[in-house]
């Protein structure tokens, strides 16, 4: 089967800070990947390089097959690849329904519309002309999740979703997410928080001074085994 | 005394949208233009040649197409490399604009001004309350409040327009969300020197047509960048109108200060609120 996103010997900078060093990472269609590592070693750079803010400077990406050579900003999303990016992003001068009226931009066909976005976090729909900015960091994630979701996406990319968010609301995210897995989507999901990718991914990537160190099945390690790869 | 006010807001109106097309630049790019006056300058030149063979219609047509070209040939060539550079760099490269702009124009028009009648339909008084009023002044406020409402009701409800707000933003982000943020840059600049373009030829025939117009207005329209608070449409809105009555008042009532007044206008609103009207700190 081929991979809905391969990336094959990924090398990426920033100016002149050389991040990744060969990233090899491959995720099929409906897929949940879990990547992994420490603070710093790159995991958002994995992502930056596929929105282009990071310059891809060696290896191939490609998706569905089809090598791409060149990354614009928007190419990820006319790939269907959709990123709920850490820090969430919202863009605090425009309404909740702006922003996501906003990724329907590329009016991909599929399930998710603004009716579809509301039945899943009703609390947009009520807020709806409120900025964004003026919800909880928990309902936050919900708009950065829906509208991600306003793309249509085959890959919706998280990256750090559990992050300063209470215990709580990082259970229901949990159950978000596989609610979401569970229509078909493929997830790749970078995260510290081992209980929430215990629950969410399938298989994981660990990454280490901008390399992939480890991968393997989620079923087929154990919490200390993980905590220890990631350690190292 | 209405008539100063009516006086007031004709110029006010022509500041705004003069100020209207540096705020959406700014807003984008970040990038101040010292080149805007020149462009409206070039606008009246284009505007008035064209006006003069085809009518002023074809004039005023001519003078926002002509400008819409010559902004997407400026953001593409210059101002796409400007963006988030040193705010001194942007003023060297935009003033030098200027320059060459004002160049283009004294070689091709000469150096003498230019008048232009109103358009045969606009042109004669009308009477408000007893006192005679041109009726092409009504015409610019209608013309300027027809572009300005138009401009805001896109960037309001359009779904481009919420394209180029997101941008203005965050253009990563647009661009995550799918924005072709590559094409919203020469979009953004080449309306912007529409309406400056715009703003030029219908000036045109108020004012008169000559190659310092353009830093002439330039200063007033930074003025009302300043006071409104960089970057803001409602603020540029409320300087414009007030630059407007002090300017119209102030001819007047202060003759031999009117020159002076909007600076003094602009260093009591530095002093009292440095972010202007309706800007934000930092």
């Amino acid at each position: 089967m081929t991979a809905l996103l391969e990336l094959e010997r990924v090398e990426a900078r920033y100016g002149a800070a050389r991040i990744l060093n060969g990233v090899d990472l491959a995720i099929a269609p409906g897929e949940r990947v879990a990547l992994l590592g420490r603070n710093g070693v790159g995991k958002t750079t994995v992502v930056n390089t596929l929105l282009a803010t990071a310059v891809k400077c060696g290896g191939e990406i490609r998706v569905r097959g089809e090598r791409i050579d060149r990354l614009a900003g928007h190419t990820a999303a006319t790939l269907g690849i959709a990123v709920v990016p850490q820090g969430r992003k919202i863009l605090p001068n425009l309404s909740i329904q702006e922003n996501l009226k906003l990724a329907a931009a590329l009016r991909r066909k599929g399930p998710w519309t603004l009716d579809a976005v509301y039945g899943l976090f009703p609390i947009l729909r009520e807020r709806r002309h409120t900025p964004g900015t003026a919800l909880s960091g928990g309902q936050q994630q919900m708009l950065a999740i829906g509208r991600a979701l306003m793309l249509n996406p085959e890959l919706l990319i998280l990256d750090e979703p559990s992050e300063g968010l209470a215990p709580v609301i990082v259970d229901e995210l949990g159950v978000i997410l596989r609610d979401l897995a569970a229509t078909g989507v493929a997830i790749l999901l970078i995260e510290q928080h081992l209980r929430l990718v215990r629950d969410i991914a399938e298989r994981y990537a660990v990454l280490s001074k901008g390399a992939v160190s480890a991968a393997g099945r989620m079923a087929e390690v154990d919490q200390e085994q993980l905590q220890s790869s990631i350690m190292h | 005394m209405l008539i100063n006010a009516l006086n007031g807001l004709v110029y006010g109106s022509l500041l705004f949208v003069l100020s209207a097309g540096l705020v959406l630049v700014y807003g984008l790019r970040r990038v101040v233009n010292f080149a805007h006056g020149a462009l409206y300058m070039l606008g009246a030149y284009i505007g008035w040649s064209v006006a003069t063979l085809y009518g002023f219609a074809a004039g005023v047509v001519a003078a926002g197409v002509a400008l819409a070209a010559v902004g997407v040939v400026l953001d593409l060539v210059l101002f796409r490399r400007l963006a988030g550079r040193q705010p001194l760099i942007t003023v060297i490269v935009t003033f030098g604009v200027l320059l060459i702009l004002e160049d283009v124009v004294r070689s091709v028009w000469g150096t003498g001004n230019r008048a232009l009648d109103p358009p045969a339909a606009l042109d004669g008084v009308v009477e408000i309350f007893g006192a005679p009023f041109p009726v092409y002044r009504l015409f610019i406020v209608a013309a300027s409040a027809a572009m300005a409402g138009g401009l805001a009701a896109w960037l309001r409800w359009g779904r481009t327009g919420l394209f180029v707000r997101a941008a203005s933003h965050d253009a990563s982000v647009a661009a995550m969300c799918g924005v072709r943020t590559a094409a919203i840059g020469p979009m953004v600049v080449g309306l912007g020197a529409a309406f400056a373009g715009l703003s030029g030829i219908v000036a045109a025939p108020f004012l008169s047509i000559h190659p310092s117009m353009g830093s002439e207005i330039l200063v007033l329209s930074f003025v009302v960048s300043v006071i409104g608070g960089l970057g803001s449409f409602a603020g540029a809105f409320v300087a414009a109108m007030l630059l407007g009555q002090v300017q119209s008042f102030g001819t007047v009532l202060l003759p031999e200060l009117a020159a002076l007044l909007p600076f003094l206008l602009m260093a009591g609103v530095l002093i009292f609120r440095p972010q202007g009207i309706a800007g934000t700190k930092g």
